[in-house]
């Protein structure tokens, strides 16, 4: 069953493409990757899947609602974590979850749970102006996981965290989509992407230009090789389409040179940069 | 429409507002300048009624005019000697000692003596009223007196009531309320919303259950939750002064609604609280311009001040506080309603086509 099913989607500003005839659906369950570099219409598409903005083309339903005509049912099944740290800062953590409790008329008791869901707890009763980015984040999810979404939409979750914290994030949108909630993500980091989608979009210039799994895309794109570093020092590179691949190995195994052995296949950035022609960053 | 959403934007915003000293300072300005008149005008609270001690032993026709006024509440003294002591102790502006064949001196055209002790701790506008109102009364017993003034109000109702003495509390009053409204509408009301945008919380807000216009009634609300409170102050502060209760209150709802929905208005033109800013102490002035008192305005500028939506206010404010229910009165109110729904579905329109 499909939680997004996108067609022909397109939103134009002032005469120009912002999103362009775009078009793919995500399974309920799923982590599904958006990327593109910025200005190539990520944020315009999931501000069109949440409501937020009207499709000038083309029509969405996200968790079986129209995106233009039933906003009011849509909301309540979709959480957003934007990639603005949007809280309130002169609110207190709880205040800010209480206050959204409020709007989607969610018990106060979820507030803890939460909260503890994304290891808030103990710093709740803090002023958010006195957090750090990572805590901000994390109580940016527990705020979008409040009333049990059935899909999260989730922009950059990671960017700008340090390693420990972007771990623990990764952790829970795994966990969020063992308990069958339906995750797009948009994120500059490929090797995030390639640790957490099922399957990715590559959006470059409001178009959808690839769109399958991590590794089918590397394996389309990128090359058969093997890395080979050799005790003196040299890296020799063997491409398993040549014939004589396999006689090379051996040799080089028997001859017990071999310091260490590496797939050299593609990684998802380089594939994005063939594909798109750009870095992710740029 | 949600009123659950509504309610829980408000109550949202009622909270942080306290916590935002800018906003806080903003709202509370109209309290203070009010604290401030007084503290430099210490007699205004008392200016609608004086207390005067007499000793007149024949029955003097001033006095009997005196008696006769609502502003002047008189005192008998227990004799001619003491009246002087009688004033220093009790709370009198002033003490008249008349001799006991006033009215009689006063017919055959000679000048009886008349003593004022006047009260040197009263403020010296209390004294100023007093000396005008006693010259008044003075020159009222000459008969005939030299010339007949008439005093007509132009474009005042018939059996409105007429204002006795100095009124500067009554004036001041309209000015107070509209700078309680003119901060909330000015300032107050757009930050709340600009601040939504600015902080990209409205992002949040628009992904919840709330719709825009939800989102927009619930900052209308804090508006005047925050305004009413105060103005609610200056009321209990200055209740002696309203004429028709009822009246006033409505006016005054509908004046506050109307600066509420102004302030969304501009909330929904500007983007960053530096532009509201800006802009807030120009759209204050403007607002308050009508409850300036301004006596020989040339025709222009009277034209003008009609085309400032608070224009209408002030002067229902003006009507009501006289207690003069009047077609002129509900013809006021009308515009000002009328301006309401426009800004109000100005300030939506503008939101949702900036959003899109």
């Amino acid at each position: 069953m499909n939680a997004i099913e996108v067609a022909g989607l397109s939103r134009t500003f002032n005469g120009l493409r912002a999103v362009d005839n775009i078009s793919f659906t995500v399974e309920t369950g799923e982590i599904f990757g958006f990327l593109g570099h910025n200005g190539a219409g990520k944020t315009t598409s999931i501000r069109m899947l949440t409501g937020q903005l009207r499709p000038t083309a083309g029509r969405a339903q996200v968790a079986s609602c129209d995106v233009v005509i039933e906003r009011r049912r849509l909301k309540p099944l979709i959480g957003v974590v934007s990639e603005n740290q949007n809280l309130y800062e002169r609110m207190s953590g709880r205040e800010n979850l209480a206050f959204a409790a409020r709007l989607y008329g969610t018990g106060s008791k979820r507030i803890d749970e939460a909260l503890e869901q994304v290891g808030m707890l103990e710093r709740a009763a803090d002023n958010v102006q006195h957090y750090s980015n990572g805590m901000k984040q994390r109580l940016l999810i527990a705020r979008a996981l409040l009333h049990r979404p059935q899909i999260i939409f989730l922009d950059e979750p990671t960017s700008g965290l340090d390693p420990v914290v972007g771990r623990d994030i990764r952790r829970l949108v795994l966990e969020l989509a063992r308990q069958g909630v339906t995750v797009f993500l948009t994120t500059h980091y490929m090797e995030e992407a390639d640790q957490l989608c099922g399957r990715v979009a590559f959006i470059s210039e409001g178009r959808i230009v690839a769109l399958d799994s991590p590794d089918n895309l590397k394996v389309a794109h990128g090359k058969k090789a093997l890395a080979v570093r050799l005790d003196d020092g040299q890296t020799l590179t063997i491409a398993l389409d040549d014939q004589d691949a396999g006689a090379r190995l051996e040799q080089l195994v028997t001859s017990g040179q071999i310091r260490t052995l590496h797939s050299a296949e593609a990684t998802l950035e380089e594939v994005f940069i063939q594909i798109t022609g750009r870095r992710l960053s740029e | 429409m949600n009123s659950r959403v509504v309610a829980a934007i408000a109550r949202k915003d009622i909270v942080d507002a306290i916590r935002n000293r800018y906003l806080l300072v903003a709202l509370t300005t109209p309290l203070f300048v009010a604290i401030l008149f007084r503290i430099l005008l210490p007699g205004i609270s008392s200016l609608n009624t004086m207390t005067i001690v007499v000793h007149d032993p024949g029955d003097s026709r001033l006095v009997t005019q005196l008696r006769a006024s609502p502003q002047i509440n008189l005192v008998k003294a227990n004799s001619a000697e003491g009246l002087a002591n009688e004033v220093e102790n009790s709370e009198a502006v002033a003490g008249l000692a008349l001799p006991a064949n006033f009215n009689a001196d006063v017919a055959a055209g000679q000048q009886p003596e008349v003593t004022v002790y006047v009260n040197n701790k009263k403020s010296s506008i209390q004294q100023a009223v007093l000396k005008q109102l006693l010259e008044q009364q003075v020159l009222a017993l000459v008969e005939p007196i030299p010339a007949k003034l008439s005093w007509i109000d132009v474009g005042k109702e018939a059996g409105a009531q007429p204002q006795v003495g100095f009124n500067l509390n009554q004036m001041l009053f309209p000015l107070l309320l509209l700078i309680t409204f003119g901060m909330s509408g000015a300032l107050v009301v757009p930050l709340l919303l600009v601040e939504e945008k600015e902080k990209r919380t409205l992002d949040f807000l628009l992904t919840s259950p709330a719709s825009l216009s939800e989102i927009v009634l619930g900052k209308a609300l804090t508006g005047v939750v925050y305004s009413a409170l105060i103005a609610g102050v200056l009321l209990a502060i200055n209740h002696r002064l309203i004429g028709n209760w009822p009246l006033t209150l409505l006016t005054l709802l509908l004046g506050l609604l109307l600066v509420v929905a102004i302030g969304l208005f501009m909330g929904s033109l500007f983007q960053n609280t530096m532009q509201v800013n800006t802009w807030a102490s120009l759209v204050l002035m403007v607002l308050l311009a009508p409850s300036f008192p301004t006596p020989g305005l040339p025709a222009a500028l009277e034209t003008a001040s009609r085309l400032i939506p608070t224009y209408y206010f002030v002067e229902a404010l003006k009507l009501s506080l006289d207690g003069t229910a009047s077609a002129k009165l509900w013809g006021y109110l009308a515009v000002v309603l009328g301006c309401t729904v426009l800004s109000l579905f100005a300030a939506t329109w503008g939101l949702r086509r900036q959003l899109n």
